[in-house]
């Protein structure tokens, strides 16, 4: 049971995955991003080497739905897994096997991919979609994010009657360094879409500062003295 | 003001990283490690493209002291940096420059680098060292937590008002190309190493599961299953 956003900001090209299940330390399924390449997710039953076979096949060229067909030639297990894929042009391919448990399936479009299983139902695939396409000016970990915390508010994981919580979640963004842009994780926690946006809103007050700091450190100030300007501008 | 360790198991040829510092989400920005190449990281004032420079070169088969010099002719402001390397047979070297905030400093042991900056003294990387090779034997990813636990049990990060607590910690350890083998994270927490342990120690758990039914899903049991053999086994 998980329900994940992979998206591409058609305006910067920027790529990027939100996710949210009950299994813990998500983020660590979810290496899932390769600049200026695409991004891509293997969930459900995932096999862990999947997700950097498909960044290398989208790497060498191939369009997200030929790195599909391949995967699926290359896993006997194909039909237990739920997978999504962007390419580098936006262009989006998904699939959900019948092995896959609860209720489960994606909407995809160009330049974006909601997708998740054990989940309540459609809607909730349906709210994360709303949620991402809603702002398409915004940058791209606020629209990933706002595609989470859609897809717990239309119920998440489980069934009307049992809900599972988020245990973990994680938000990854990549420009157009070998780098993330930002990278963001709960492993562990009893509502972990809230806290991915408690620690979202905090890093985004020291992004600019760390940033600065390691590329001018002879300007830099120290963290308290950084800290002590947010006090005052708070 | 950061505490860290990067190490290779002698035995296992397994490379890890282990981090502890007042900033948030610092394990958002280690990407400086990979299976059969080796680790680099750099912190005080980060060069963000300074890690991965240098499994480039070690890659290609330069030693660290080579690649460490290499680093330095490509950044003007390598006084600011702290960098710690590690190739794949554990050959090791450090640099900790002018620039970093007192106290600063480092040691290279075999096969491992403890380093950090911003720290109530040099007892702070005896205390680190100390507990990471008191039991060889155990596994690296609970050699490195110890040792993180030895660094905040000696005095940690002191700052000129005062101590600072460990906000976000990470350790991670790698023995395969496409994934890491451990990956766990606290991005803002009170405190981050304690609360580092306890979804280390939860993962552990997890572990062969989560890997099982991604190679078998056919015989996969359901996680709530799962865990409820957890709960009989406590």
């Amino acid at each position: 049971m998980t329900y994940t956003i992979i998206g591409r900001c058609a305006r910067t090209g920027r790529l990027g995955i939100g996710i949210a299940t009950f299994s813990i330390t998500v983020g660590r399924y979810a290496h899932s991003v390769r600049s200026m390449v695409g991004v891509t997710i293997s969930q459900a039953f995932p096999i862990e080497n999947n997700n950097q076979t498909a960044l290398r096949l989208l790497d060498q060229g191939f369009g997200a739905k030929a790195t599909l067909e391949h995967l699926k030639t290359n896993d006997a297990f194909y039909t237990y897994r739920q997978i999504g894929i962007i390419d580098r042009t936006g262009a989006s391919a998904a699939y959900t096997g019948p092995g896959v448990r609860g209720w489960c399936g994606e909407v995809a479009g160009e330049n974006y991919v909601a997708t998740g299983n054990g989940l309540v139902g459609q809607h909730v695939v349906e709210g994360i979609a709303k949620g991402f396409l809603a702002e398409p000016d915004a940058d791209l970990e606020h629209r990933l994010l706002m595609g989470i915390e859609a897809g717990r508010d239309a119920g998440g994981q489980g069934t009307i009657t049992d809900h599972k919580t988020e245990r973990s979640a994680a938000l990854q963004v990549y420009s157009r360094d070998p780098y993330p842009d930002i990278d963001l994780r709960v492993d562990l926690h009893e509502k972990a879409v809230d806290e991915l946006r408690r620690i979202y809103i905090e890093y985004k007050q020291y992004e600019g500062y760390y940033r600065q700091r390691g590329e001018h450190p002879r300007d830099a100030p120290s963290q308290e003295t950084f800290m002590a300007t947010l006090q005052k501008a708070s | 003001m950061t505490f860290s360790i990067i190490a290779r198991c002698p035995k296992t040829r397994r490379l890890g990283l282990g981090i502890a510092t007042f900033s948030i989400a610092a394990g958002g920005r280690c990407e400086g490690i990979r299976h059969g190449v080796g680790i680099c990281k750099t912190q005080a004032y980060i060069n963000r493209g300074n890690d991965l420079l240098a499994l480039q070169m070690l890659e290609q088969g330069l030693s660290p002291s080579a690649v460490m010099k290499s680093l330095e002719a490509s950044d003007p402001d390598h006084e600011f940096r702290q960098i710690a390397i590690i190739d794949r047979e554990g050959n090791a070297c450090a640099h900790t420059g002018s620039g970093p905030r007192p106290w600063a400093g480092h040691q290279v042991g075999d096969g491992f680098v403890a380093f950090g900056n911003v720290l109530a003294g040099p007892h702070v990387i005896d205390g680190i060292v100390k507990r990471f090779v008191a039991n060889p034997e155990d596994a690296l990813e609970f050699r490195l937590l110890a040792a993180l636990e030895g660094g905040r049990d000696a005095g940690g990060q002191v700052g000129k008002d005062g101590p600072l607590p460990e906000r976000s910690a990470a350790i991670c350890v790698v023995s395969e190309p496409d994934h890491p083998d451990i990956d766990v994270r606290v991005d803002l927490h009170p405190k981050a190493v304690r609360e580092l342990r306890r979804i280390l120690e939860e993962f552990k758990l997890y572990e062969v599961f989560y890997r099982e039914r991604g190679k078998r899903p056919d015989l996969a049991m359901s996680q709530g299953e799962f865990v409820a053999t957890l709960a009989k086994r406590q």
